[in-house]
């Protein structure tokens, strides 16, 4: 059997354990068919993939530790279980996944909901991160073309909480029931080149995140009374970016 | 007690991209706390993501971040894993398995590596070497030239400028789940290409004693390294894995105790 055809059988077994063709698009003949409904059965497969699924699960529990720690038992390891079964949780570096398995649950979870809250939180805490190590102030000279358009930063978010982030905190640690939403959501911005990676944003921020849900030009944002001192900044720390 | 220190280099980076355009950055900061912790010890270089072995292509990205590493810490020796953990998607893209996994012992498999094996020496023109890995299979595709994953180090290495880094608890997992003798493996590995020695703890689970680096290093594991050390007389070091998950559980007297333990086979053998 050709090195090739092994590794893509081997591979393709241990990745797509619930499919019924995990042998898909490998070229093999007869005898290596049979080699690998052979090897599928032995002891020693079966070992390696029950430890490729434990670790494709803790890969992915780690990526999301703080919202999966607010859900049941149940829930949890059904919301793996579903994320590994599509054949996620692969990778090594396993937060280059995260942002997608966060995505993954947060379309499962209430909103509003503190779930969701702690989901978006962690979310936007590594795509923050992920944007900071290469995150450069971009020329600020654009800002004086009003036709220049802008939109919301790729690594930049905002989030509600719907309570003091030390109470969410104390109910993920006690595993007491979590305290109810409060009216006045707690707002926070996350940008790749703020230092501490978010800030409490000025209601003026708020507007100009609220107006770029579709690419805007700088002529429109500063028409809503925008001071350009605070489109800079923002621009400046990632929280928006040139749209062309 | 800690003569020089082994680095994994992915430890300290960051993967941004996917499929055929990833890129593995170093993190500078955490870089930074990695020199200050090592505190000007000699390094060397244990990387996983490599893939070597994998038919399709290895990780380019590794090597380039390699290569950016080199510039800011250089390294005396460089090793990977014997193996694979990637193949190819049907888009042609890059797909990680989830786990490292072994290379059937084959010409194809021996000469892919003594290829690329001598590529990597020539790049970074500091030794390099291969681990013999751990693996849960007993019938992996075979050439008869070939004799089984000794024969494949064998080969590796008189194909290329490669040395070896004899993992003995690796070797002690697939004895125990195998049914060889350790020690007879031991006398037919090619003792004189080893630079370095791994030790290690293991576990049982579902009935296989597991590479889990999770705690002490098991008796038998001490006698073979003390078998291996008279044998090897390229040998620069013995280094004691053991997962940062663990080590906290382990405590700092016992990871005290191990190293003291290493010491004291090396220094009966090595002294002089």
């Amino acid at each position: 059997m050709a090195l090739i055809e092994f590794q893509t059988g081997l591979g393709q077994l241990l990745r797509e354990q619930k499919s019924s063709d995990p042998l898909h698009g490998v070229n093999l003949d007869t005898n290596e068919k049979r080699y690998f409904e052979t090897l599928r059965e032995t002891a020693g497969f079966r070992f390696c993939a029950s430890i490729q699924r434990s670790w494709c699960i803790g890969r992915a529990a780690r990526s999301a530790y703080f919202t999966l720690s607010l859900l049941p038992d149940e829930e949890r390891q059904a919301l793996l279980n579903e994320w590994v079964d599509a054949g996620a949780g692969t990778r090594s570096f396993f937060d280059a996944e995260g942002e997608s398995f966060l995505s993954f649950i947060s379309e499962r979870l209430t909103d509003p909901s503190h779930e969701l809250s702690v989901c978006q939180f962690e979310q936007a805490t590594l795509r923050a991160s992920n944007g900071a190590s290469f995150h450069a102030s971009p020329d600020l000279t654009g800002l004086v073309n009003p036709e220049r358009n802008l939109r919301r930063g790729k690594h930049a978010a905002l989030v509600c909480l719907y309570v003091d982030p030390s109470l969410l905190l104390e109910s993920m640690q006690t595993r007491k029931p979590l305290p109810p939403l409060s009216s006045e959501p707690i707002v926070l911005m996350f940008s790749p080149g703020l230092p501490q990676l978010c800030n409490a944003p000025s209601e003026e921020e708020i507007a100009v995140w609220e107006a770029l849900d579709a690419p805007a030009s700088v002529g429109t944002i500063l028409s809503l009374n925008v001071s350009p001192k605070t489109l800079a900044g923002l621009l400046r720390q990632g929280t928006i970016e040139y749209a062309d | 007690m800690v003569a020089f220190v082994e680095v994994t280099p992915e430890t300290i980076c960051r993967q941004r991209g996917t499929g055929t355009t990833t890129e593995i950055e170093i993190l500078p900061d955490l870089m930074e706390l990695a020199q200050q912790t090592c505190g000007g010890l000699p390094m060397v270089i244990h990387g996983v993501e490599l893939s070597i072995g994998s038919a399709h292509s290895w990780n380019d990205a590794y090597l380039r971040m390699l290569d950016s590493f080199q510039k800011s810490w250089p390294f005396v020796w460089h090793s990977e894993h014997l193996g694979f953990q990637t193949i190819s998607g049907d888009d042609g893209a890059t797909l990680e398995v989830g786990v490292p996994l072994p290379m059937p012992p084959t010409k194809e498999a021996a000469a892919l590596v003594a290829s690329r094996s001598d590529a990597i020496l020539r790049r970074y023109g500091v030794p390099f070497l291969l681990e013999n890995p751990a693996h849960y299979f007993s019938d992996l595709p075979t050439d008869p030239e070939i004799e089984g994953d000794i024969g494949l180090l064998h080969s590796i290495t008189e194909g290329s400028g490669c040395r070896l880094l004899l993992d003995l608890h690796n070797l002690y997992c697939n004895a125990i789940n195998h049914n060889f003798d350790p020690f007879k493996a031991i006398d037919r590995m090619p003792l004189d290409m080893v630079i370095e020695i791994h030790v290690a703890g293991g576990s049982w689970r579902d009935g296989f004693w597991m590479d889990a680096h999770d705690g002490r290093v098991p008796e038998r594991v001490w006698e073979m390294l003390d078998y291996a050390l008279p044998k090897v007389p390229h040998v620069a070091g013995v280094v004691f894995e053991l997962l940062e998950e663990h080590a906290v559980g382990l405590g700092p007297e016992a990871i005290a105790d191990e190293l003291k333990h290493g010491w004291k086979i090396w220094n009966a053998h090595r002294a002089a």
